[in-house]
């Protein structure tokens, strides 16, 4: 996506560069550098308006990545990967350096099915969020982001036995569509990609929106947004030392308008902090909504050399209807034990058998598990209640039937389902209607959500909604807020084109707001 | 509550108290984390015996991964990752030693002398109680046996010796040199620090998909002379 032209260094601060208070001046601020608010900024410096991206994390160069998955979360996770639900216990990740979740995610790009977002029109009375309405964003963002098809060459065996499991079921099934060019396969993503093949935002939006002069300024909290007579006119905090936190110099922005992309957890504490700011509806921290994941190892004769081919490579769509999406997960050691059962010499000899497995995944749109986010009394980080009701939990087990029906279809020798009152190895298909015929609860599961929802929701109704369609706050018009937060509902996939092509839109309408000038050609 | 009341409360408080201490002296003091023999920053010698003892419950020695979880290093490594989380996530996981070293007063091992501190429990004993929370019928219960294995497993699957008995060892991938990478400085130094210049960046070709033959990286490689890269 390069313009061909160098990413000027100068625009770009990171924590040795910060001397003493950092004042500055634009006509946007955007607060996240995930890849929402890097397409926001983008897309506002592409229109002539002087924008400055704020990031709590540090840029991260391809020395800083470090292999080890553990330690790894400590550095490009908040609360060093530990945050978790209450309620339902249930770990959620959100990512603290430039590029966001981009930087940590497997690079999915999927574009919600035409259902979904008719749905979301008909609950949210909105009237331009058609898949059609959606779609030139989507190809935008989807072009400057290099999606395309996983190829054959880095699939490896275990993406491939999904794809297998699913012929010999005749369930359809189709590479995954990714944000990413020359992929090796090292099957590394979640660490981040010593490859540089990930296009995350930090490698693609964020040079490009410098290119077109934005600021971009690393290792800054912003703890609060400043409004006067119903408006905002900027955003405050504290520089941020990297990896601990540590808060310094004071930092303050003053804006024409303010794109909050801080994320599904962040971006509602921040509204909290600031006087519960853009919250007549009452709707700001309300309505989480997770995609909550179930996963299944099958162990298969021959070596399937898991840790090589891309993280996610093969989906299936078949199921989104039904509630759930199907696909293939590989994950650092650590972090895979997690759900090998047992321990001692079973233990040993079950990890000795990584060797031979694949792991499919699903993840499932539980409309009924409902949640919030409130601002703790102290600091940033959210205190996030949520329960993960019964009539999703059976979807959820619905799913895990199907992932443990295509290891045996794809030739597994057994399954480790990792959950609690079934068996810790399945042998036969038959075995895997536990999962249909018998009631499982919440506390059964073995679960993460990282894919989050709703908290700033947008609906056509004020009363009902924290912003319109365009992500425009409805009772501060110079407030946009632009990450996946402003999801209605699920989106049925993973969310992060989604979310990108919903902060292209509303950045263009800011834009057209502030006066910025015509739309480059695309 | 009456003044006997309080008097048998504060008795019993000493007692267990007392108990709880009397376990607490009996631990030795650990050998250094590293071998550079630098003191630990965060576990105590409770809690570096109690780790040891449940790193070689899930992990004993032999089978398929020769090196068992104390020798793999789990309590050098988990000293390490408590110094990379925040101060209150760290007390917590401190907590989650102490409960289970000394969760055999509440759920007693088999064994006449099931009551005494995990780490001075025989093997068999250990596996019972681990057991007994990896099974229970009590959610928290199981959580914490969840989370105490993930815990020790993060950490002998750091270990490079398990890694290569696992194949699971990351590779060496040959660095490639981008726009952002003379854009980037590594994190907490200046832009002086930055080691590439343009003529390091990367031209573009086709770089061949990695697979099992692909050398191990430097820091997993195994540092005994005959050992090869690749496959372990």
């Amino acid at each position: 996506m390069s313009s061909g032209s160098r990413a000027p260094a100068e625009q770009l601060r990171v924590f040795a560069d910060y001397r003493g208070p950092v004042r500055e001046e634009a006509d946007v601020a955007v607060v996240g550098s995930g890849p929402c608010g890097a397409v926001a900024a983008r897309e506002l410096a592409t229109r002539g308006l002087r924008v400055v991206l704020l990031e709590e994390g540090p840029p991260l160069s391809a020395r800083d990545i470090v292999l080890d998955g553990a330690l790894s979360m400590t550095r490009t996770m908040r609360e060093a990967g530990l945050r978790a639900t209450r309620g339902t216990v249930m770990p959620t990740m959100q990512a603290i350096v430039l590029g966001g979740g981009s930087f940590v995610n497997s690079a999915i790009c999927v574009r919600a099915p035409d259902f979904v977002l008719d749905g979301w029109c008909e609950v949210a009375e909105l009237s331009a969020t058609s898949r059609k309405d959606l779609d030139p964003h989507y190809d935008a963002v989807a072009a400057l982001s290099g999606v395309a098809p996983t190829p054959d060459e880095v699939q490896g065996r275990r993406n491939l036995l999904f794809r297998d499991g699913c012929r010999a079921l005749g369930i359809p099934s189709e590479p995954i569509e990714r944000n990413v060019r020359g992929c090796r396969g090292s099957g590394e993503c979640f660490t981040g990609c010593r490859s540089r093949a990930k296009q995350s935002a930090d490698l693609t939006w964020i040079p490009d929106a410098m290119r077109h002069g934005a600021r971009v300024l690393t290792s800054v909290q912003i703890q609060e947004l400043l409004h006067e007579r119903g408006r905002v006119v900027g955003v405050a905090g504290r520089v941020a030392e990297p990896f601990t936190g540590r808060l310094s110099h004071p930092v303050s922005v003053r804006a024409r308008a303010v794109v909050l992309a801080a994320g599904v957890m962040a971006t509602p504490v921040l509204l909290q902090r600031s006087g519960n700011l853009a919250n007549r509806s009452g709707q700001v921290g309300e309505n989480l909504q997770f995609h909550p994941g179930v996963a299944a190892t099958g162990i298969y004769p021959e070596p399937t050399d898991p840790w090589f081919g891309a993280t996610q490579g093969y989906q299936s769509l078949h199921f989104v209807r039904d509630g759930f999406k199907l696909e293939t997960l590989w994950a650092p050691p650590g972090v895979m034990s997690v759900r090998t059962p047992g321990f001692g010499h079973e233990l040993k000899r079950r990890l000795a058998e990584i060797r031979r497995s694949a792991t499919f995944d699903a993840i499932a749109s539980c409309h009924r598990s409902l949640g919030r986010v409130r601002a703790r009394r102290r600091g940033l980080d959210p205190a996030i209640t949520w329960r993960l009701h019964p009539d999703d939990v059976d979807i959820l087990m619905r799913a895990l039937h199907v992932l443990c029906r295509l290891h045996f279809a794809a030739g597994a020798e057994k399954v480790l389902p990792g959950v609690h009152g079934a068996p810790d190895e399945l042998f036969r298909e038959e075995e895997a209607e536990i999962f249909v015929r018998r009631r499982f609860g919440p506390g059964d599961l073995v679960t993460a959500g990282n894919h989050v929802f709703g908290t700033t929701r947008m609906h056509g109704d004020p009363r009902r909604g924290v912003v319109d369609e365009h992500g425009r706050c409805h009772d501060v018009e110079n407030l946009f807020i632009l990450d996946t937060g402003i999801f209605p509902r699920s989106p049925g996939v993973n969310p992060m084109l989604t979310g990108m092509a919903l902060a292209r839109r509303g950045a263009h309408a800011l834009a057209d707001q502030l006066g910025g000038r015509s739309a480059p050609e695309a | 509550m009456a003044p006997s009341g309080v008097v048998l409360l504060a008795l019993a408080l000493a007692l267990v108290g007392a108990a709880l201490a009397l376990r607490g002296f009996a631990y030795p003091r650990p050998r250094p984390p590293g071998p550079g023999g630098g003191p630990w920053r965060h576990l105590g010698r409770m809690e570096v015996a109690f780790v040891e003892a449940a790193a070689d419950t899930l992990f004993p020695p032999g089978g398929e991964i020769p090196p068992s979880g104390s020798e793999a290093g789990v309590a050098a490594f988990l000293d390490r990752y408590l110094d990379a989380v925040p101060a209150g996530v760290r007390r917590l996981m401190r907590l989650l030693l102490v409960l289970v070293e000394h969760g055999t007063l509440l759920f007693p091992a088999p064994g006449w002398n099931g009551f005494r501190r995990f780490s001075a429990l025989s093997e068999a004993q250990r596996v019972a109680a681990l057991d007994g929370w990896r099974r229970s019928r009590l959610f928290p219960r199981r959580l914490v046996f969840t989370s105490l294995r993930a815990l020790l497993a993060m950490g002998y699957l750091a270990d490079p010796r398990v890694l290569r008995a696992l194949d699971l060892a990351p590779r060496d991938i040959e660095p490639v040199v981008t726009e952002v990478d003379l854009l980037y400085p590594p994190v907490g130094a200046g832009r002086e620090a930055i080691p590439w210049t343009e003529a390091d960046l990367d031209r573009g070709g086709h770089r061949p998909p990695l697979g099992p033959d692909t050398p191990l990286h430097p820091d997993y490689r195994d540092p005994t002379p005959a050992a090869g890269g690749g496959r372990a």
